[in-house]
């Protein structure tokens, strides 16, 4: 269940404001969430302290471009919430497949660049063969090789 | 007609330098004034051009976001 709930729905300026809990989403999370809206809203953050003093909870105040009636909000707020979804389950895919994906661009890199290769693919081959030689009879055809002598 | 609006930025979420970008950027537009309060940048918008076609303020708020976000992402951890 998405940690987040429509705090204030305001028709007359077509504007709402949601809270987050801070102790469950990062800032990363609701800074790429609010970056997926911001084609089609205005969005402003903003954070306060829990009136028990236990933590803090962000406020995203969202104001559709176009206008909205309430469904429209509900809407748009509930696709802010699969968006935060959708980042923190990003974040954590990248915080275990890091290390993976830094090393595949590395050798990318490498490789393009052909900086470090390893040795096996370094020809080092100075014999004088040319693409005429055949010391393997790979170009003699299979009648000759295998015809029945008279 | 002339109109004014106080943003409050707060300073955990908003960078500085994205938000004197966006008073640079929409300098055309109003006049910005940004200084410290609390823990918040409060930033006074005032004169702002009655040509101005949109929502001004809004599109300040995204784009001090926007910035916000992309500096943060490129400096590193």
């Amino acid at each position: 269940m998405s940690q987040h709930t429509l705090e204030r729905f305001d028709a007359e300026t077509n504007a709402a404001v949601l809270s987050l809990d801070a102790g469950v989403y990062p800032i990363d999370v609701v800074y790429g969430a609010a970056y997926a809206l911001i084609d089609r809203a205005y969005v402003l953050l903003d954070k306060e302290s829990r009136a028990d003093g236990k933590g803090s909870r962000f406020l995203v105040h969202l104001r559709g471009k176009a206008k909205l009636d309430e469904a429209g909000v509900q809407a748009l707020s509930g696709e802010f919430g699969n968006e935060l979804l959708s980042q923190a389950l990003r974040r954590k895919v990248v915080k275990q497949n890091g290390k993976l994906i830094e090393e595949i661009v590395t050798q990318a890199i490498a490789g393009a660049t052909g900086a470090s290769l390893p040795q096996d693919f370094v020809d080092d081959d100075d014999d004088d063969l040319d693409f005429l030689d055949d010391p393997l009879g790979i170009a003699v055809p299979w009648e000759e090789k295998f015809s029945k002598k008279a | 007609m002339a109109t004014a609006h106080t943003l409050r930025l707060h300073r955990a979420m908003y960078m500085a330098q994205a938000i004197r970008d966006a008073m640079r950027v929409f300098e055309d537009f109003a006049k910005f004034s940004m200084e410290r309060d609390g823990d918040h940048y409060a930033v006074a918008i005032a004169d702002v051009d009655a040509d101005v076609d949109g929502d001004l303020v809004g599109e300040f708020c995204n784009f001090a976001l926007a910035h916000t976000i992309e500096r943060k992402r490129r400096t590193p951890k």
